[in-house]
């Protein structure tokens, strides 16, 4: 089998691959976040921490959300 | 450059267009089933909620007493729910006593045909069933722009 045919055989795969990894991405709404925003899914070791230092911070800024992955109450993704 | 800029945001406020709301169908607390088109005539609040939203802990008793404060006047304060499970509503809802009706979507269907972009998310709907104001989100100081805007939709007759 010459090179050629071999690089353009690698170069369809990669195509392929590339089109079926894409094909899995998919926006998770904001109204379907309620198993993200569990306290579970907090990116830390120590959750209780998080959310003590969580509601630390809401009181001391009076304004509460756009922490951790729930979409806050700034509306941002 | 900043002239530009500023000229060309305003322009697209000005050419955000007001579209009517979508005719969805909600399920009440005890099975039935409610249209927005129903309400047509009155100003209409519809408030999408969850009970893993934090700001929506904020914003749902605030919106219950501007259902309470305005119902009186003809504004409809619709409070959708889009929880997948029933029993973390009934959870929320056991803490927050309330007197707005509360309605649930847990497959979200209206939020999508709302075209949703954060959570909570309140559009307010003129007696046409044109919305006319969108808020994502919830701070303390949207209550006064709820206040000005129902005030505003109340001194509008409603087209023939």
């Amino acid at each position: 089998m010459s090179q050629s045919v071999l690089g353009r055989r690698a170069v369809l795969l990669t195509v392929a691959l590339t089109a079926f990894v894409c094909g899995a991405c998919e926006t998770v709404q904001p109204w379907q976040r309620g198993r993200l925003a569990d306290r579970c899914m907090i990116f830390d070791a120590d959750a209780s921490q998080v959310a003590y230092m969580t509601h630390w911070q809401e009181a001391r800024e009076g304004a509460a959300g756009g922490y951790g992955v729930q979409s806050g109450g700034c509306g941002c993704k | 450059m900043t002239q530009w800029l500023i000229a060309l945001a305003l322009l697209a406020s000005i050419a955000a267009p007001s579209r009517t709301a979508p005719d969805v169908t909600l399920r009440t607390a005890e099975g039935g089933t409610v249209r927005l088109t129903d309400y047509k005539g009155s100003v209409v609040i519809v408030d999408f909620w969850a009970s893993w939203c934090v700001p929506c802990k904020t914003a749902f008793p605030a919106l219950d007493a501007l259902f309470r404060e305005y119902h009186a006047r003809g504004v409809e304060v619709l409070a959708v729910n889009v929880d997948e499970r029933r029993r973390d509503a009934d959870a929320f809802l056991a803490k927050l006593p309330h007197t707005m009706p509360v309605l649930f979507d847990p497959k979200g269907t209206s939020a999508e045909a709302f075209a949703v972009r954060g959570m909570p998310s309140s559009f307010i709907i003129d007696r046409n069933g044109v919305i006319r104001f969108t808020h994502i989100g919830y701070t303390s100081d949207v209550s006064s722009s709820y206040r000005r805007e129902i005030a505003q939709l109340l001194s509008e007759e409603k087209q023939p």
